[in-house]
């Protein structure tokens, strides 16, 4: 079980992302995945995670344009089991077009937040991300 | 009594066929064709067989000739002979001689009666030369002459065979007005050629008796007629039917309307056209003149021969024109299907829309430009045209030649277009195309005046009279044209539908476009987005590993390689915001519009608490004014208003103290918001192009700017129908309006 999911096709992004993780003053887990069929294997224990039984992310942070397996289809499909259901889910993406912002929504995304574009802005995000989602926010506990 | 609003239809009403007379130069008798029982005699019937007729009615036939020196079994065997055969016409004329005198006997059966008239006999050498006439006539018809050479030419010899001192062709128009189109008199006669006789002379009953009995002879019109008697059973509401009797009496009217005339005998032969009476001859006598049945036969004959004629005749004048304007349609269909302009290949090229009819003008709107050909009316003249077509019921053509009389104006030019033929391109876009012909300024000599057909008697009573004076009575047919004939109409129908094929092949061509139009925005749309977004991701990627080495390895920077890196840092800055503007100047393009009534206090005060933070370090004040709603697309509002003010507070930060001012006013149609600040300014000369993406003014040069700040608002307002201008002088501050509809866009 971790803190953390990271949906990020992006190596890139997902690079700067766990050096912003490291540079926290605190320890937050985190497992970054690379493909929307990647993250519906791990949240509903299938594929090579099927002997796994992990146990749920307290936050998954999911970029939308990824490659195949979109992030709509990963946020559709996780709502649509019952373990999953309130499983808190974070766009994090470059767009800020309002209809990805707006079929996100409505694919029962909790919130959705624009990447900042630099490194100092990202950092400071993630921290707020982490007090909020890991520290304030109280969740619906699934086993 | 004579009704109070008499009109000549009352004339219509007379019963002209069942007067109950006949005229007395000749006798009747009608028997039953199956037991040739007498059941009507003429009164004068004593004259011809000395018995009275009284005595007559009831018995058989037998009686009839009982005192004369003919043997009853002469008439007996005549009526057997012809009812074997079926018909009782095959033998008329039958020459009977009675105590020393020739008689033609004319027998026909009509509604279950048999009717025998005996009339007197002409002169028989007149056959031969009969004979002759008909032969002429035939050749006549046959060669190829003129309508108007074979209308006189059949008036001459009708007069020769029937012997009357005036003979006439006399034409219906469409109204049923006549005129005298040819003559044949004798000298001393005054001329009535092209005089025009009022429809009411010949009355409806009249004329269609005139296509049953083709020829009526009034032999002397002041003979006193021979009632009729009937078999004492006989039933007061059947009286014995005329129509086909060559003796018929003639109506009290008619009688007076020839004594008018100074006509003492008149005889009129009937000319049909395609069923229709197309016209008579007429001919009239000064004395009492008797034509006997063999002549006026002849007479007949070389009518109906003239009747075919005009069938033939007509007929080919109509195919000759039919056939040239079919063929300039045909010309005018392929440069059409050539040519990618209507209007062009409609009056521009060899054969044009002019030449389709026989019309002196022609106009064609369409595109809302007017082209003329020919003659016709001024091009306001046309417009108007055009908006009362449209308010008529017109689908597809309408054609007058008469149009003052149905659209007044029109007489204004009733010169060039007293007659109008109009064909309907598009109803909804105001398309048409015309045809004029000019006025024919008409005189038509009437035989008396047409509108006084009433005499007033001494006594005041008003009494059933034709007119007495038949002096001659002009009146002038004006805001009248030329007809327009079958072979024009058709033509002109059948060049509207294929200027339509035309039109809606174009239509779908345009229409095409437009879907691969609108196919290549969306991709365009698509394509923005996802370049926009594909470079925003390695951008940021730059930005951030740039932040990363300063962060992580800055301390063994030199100071130069740290400003390199701030600018690699700025750069990436640049042009994160070029490409979000690109992004929102192609979104606003776009994306549909969801209008509403804008709270705009509150808007303004948003955009003014970011920008103030933004701008905290410098003197900026932003004052809001009146904020009257406007409807329009809340994010769009939010953008417009962001960018503008956003501008205000770029160009005042040279300013001492910045001061913008927001406020808005409604008109009737529309709500006005001006920006005005203290700024730089900008030289009006400049300005044409500031709306336009990626322009930038000169001065601007050292203000951050992406230059698609202005377009986007300008792309925003086009959206929402409004307007934009503005007011500026350098360093003088600039105003910026924008006005939106009340009524909102889409």
């Amino acid at each position: 079980m971790v803190d953390i999911l990271y949906v990020e096709d992006n190596l890139n992004d997902a690079d700067i992302f766990c050096r912003l993780m490291g540079k926290l003053n605190r320890t937050v887990t985190y497992t970054v995945l690379h493909s929307g069929s990647e993250a519906l294997d791990y949240l509903t224990g299938k594929g090579q995670h099927e002997q796994q039984r992990l146990g749920l992310p307290k936050l998954v942070l999911l970029d939308i344009n990824l490659i195949g397996v979109s992030g709509i289809d990963v946020i559709e499909q996780t709502r649509s089991f019952e373990r999953t259901r309130f499983l808190p889910i974070v766009v994090f993406s470059t767009s800020d077009n309002p209809k990805d912002i707006q079929s996100a929504y409505q694919a029962g995304i909790n919130a959705y937040v624009v990447k900042p574009g630099s490194y100092q802005a990202t950092g400071t995000l993630l921290r707020k991300l982490c007090d909020f989602w890991l520290e304030n926010n109280t969740r619906i506990d699934y086993r | 009594m004579i009704p109070e609003s008499f009109d000549l239809t009352n004339c219509d009403r007379e019963p002209i066929h069942i007067l109950g007379h006949i005229q007395s130069h000749g006798y009747l008798i009608a028997i039953r064709p199956d037991t040739y029982t007498i059941v009507h005699a003429s009164d004068n019937i004593v004259d011809l067989v000395g018995i009275p007729a009284s005595t007559l009615l009831g018995q058989p036939i037998d009686t009839l000739l009982t005192a004369t020196d003919l043997p009853a079994s002469t008439l007996v065997e005549l009526l057997n002979v012809s009812r074997r055969n079926e018909t009782w016409e095959i033998l008329n004329p039958h020459r009977i001689t009675v105590n020393g005198t020739s008689w033609n006997l004319i027998m026909h059966q009509y509604q279950n009666l048999v009717l025998l008239e005996w009339e007197p006999v002409g002169d028989d050498r007149n056959t031969l030369i009969n004979q002759q006439l008909i032969s002429q006539a035939l050749t006549e018809v046959q060669t190829s002459r003129t309508l108007a050479d074979l209308l006189q030419n059949t008036a001459r010899r009708v007069k020769t065979i029937i012997g009357f001192d005036r003979v006439m062709v006399y034409r219906f128009n469409e109204d049923w007005h006549g005129q005298v189109v040819a003559e044949e008199k004798d000298e001393h006669l005054e001329s009535f050629l092209g005089l025009h006789y009022p429809a009411s002379d010949i009355p409806r009953q009249a004329r269609e008796l005139y296509k049953v009995n083709l020829v009526r002879l009034i032999a002397d019109v002041n003979s006193v007629p021979s009632p009729i008697l009937s078999v004492p059973n006989w039933s007061t509401d059947k009286p014995l039917d005329l129509t086909h009797s060559v003796l018929r009496a003639v109506s009290p009217v008619h009688i007076q309307y020839l004594k008018n005339m100074g006509v003492q005998a008149s005889m009129s032969i009937s000319l049909l056209y395609r069923d229709k009476l197309w016209g008579l001859i007429s001919c009239h006598n000064s004395t009492p003149h008797f034509t006997d049945f063999t002549a006026r036969q002849a007479a007949k004959f070389v009518s109906q021969l003239l009747s075919s004629a005009l069938e033939f005749r007509k007929d080919k004048e109509d195919q000759t024109n039919l056939l040239q304007y079919r063929q300039v349609g045909q010309q005018l269909h392929e440069q059409l299907l050539l040519s990618d302009d209507v209007a062009r290949a409609l009056t521009k090229q060899s054969v044009t829309a002019l030449d389709v009819t026989g019309a002196t003008g022609a106009a064609l709107v369409f595109n809302n430009r007017v082209y003329t050909l020919g003659e016709t009316p001024d091009e306001q003249a046309i417009r108007a045209l055009v908006d009362w077509v449209g308010t008529t019921t017109t689908e597809s053509f309408l054609e007058t030649n008469q149009l003052p009389n149905l659209y007044a104006p029109a007489e204004e030019f009733r010169a060039v277009g007293a007659g109008l033929l109009t064909i309907v391109l598009s109803r909804e876009l105001n398309e048409y195309l015309f045809w004029f012909k000019p006025e024919l300024v008409q005189q038509v000599t009437w035989a008396g005046n047409p509108d006084k057909p009433v005499t007033v008697e001494d006594d005041g009573i008003r009494r059933l009279s034709p007119r007495t004076s038949f002096a001659a009575w002009t009146e002038i047919v004006r805001n009248t044209s030329e007809r327009w004939t079958e072979a024009e109409i058709s033509v002109v129908v059948k060049l509207r539908e294929d200027i339509l094929q035309i039109v809606t092949r174009q239509a779908n061509e345009v229409r095409l476009l437009n879907q691969r139009l609108q196919l290549a925005y969306e991709e365009l749309d698509a394509f923005s987005y996802t370049v926009s977004h594909d470079l925003r991701t390695p951008l940021s990627s730059i930005r951030c590993y740039a932040e990363i080495l300063v962060e992580e390895y800055g301390q063994d920077f030199t100071p130069d390689a740290q400003a390199l890196f701030q600018k690699v840092i700025d750069s990436t800055e640049r042009m994160r915001r070029l490409i979000r503007h690109i992004l929102y100047y192609s979104r606003m393009g776009r994306t549909e519009l969801d209008t509403r009534s804008i709270d705009m206090k509150h808007l303004l005060e948003g955009i003014r608490e970011e920008i103030l933070v933004t701008e905290k370090d410098r003197s900026l004040r932003i004052e809001i004014g009146d904020t009257p709603p406007i409807v329009a697309d809340s994010t769009m509002a939010l953008q417009l208003f962001t960018n503008l003010l956003s501008n205000a507070a770029k160009y005042t930060q040279l300013t001492y103290e910045g001061i913008i001012k927001v406020s808005g006013r409604q008109t009737d149609q529309e709500v006005i918001y001006s920006v005005e600040d203290n700024g730089i300014g900008f030289d009006m000369k400049q300005a044409g192009k500031m709306f336009d993406l990626f322009k930038r003014l000169e001065n601007a040069r050292n203000f951050e700017g992406s230059g698609v700040g202005l377009a986007i608002v300008k792309r925003i307002i086009n959206r929402h129908n409004g307007k934009i201008w503005f007011h500026s002088e350098p360093n003088q501050g600039t105003v910026f309006h924008v006005s939106f509809p009340v009524t909102p866009a889409d």
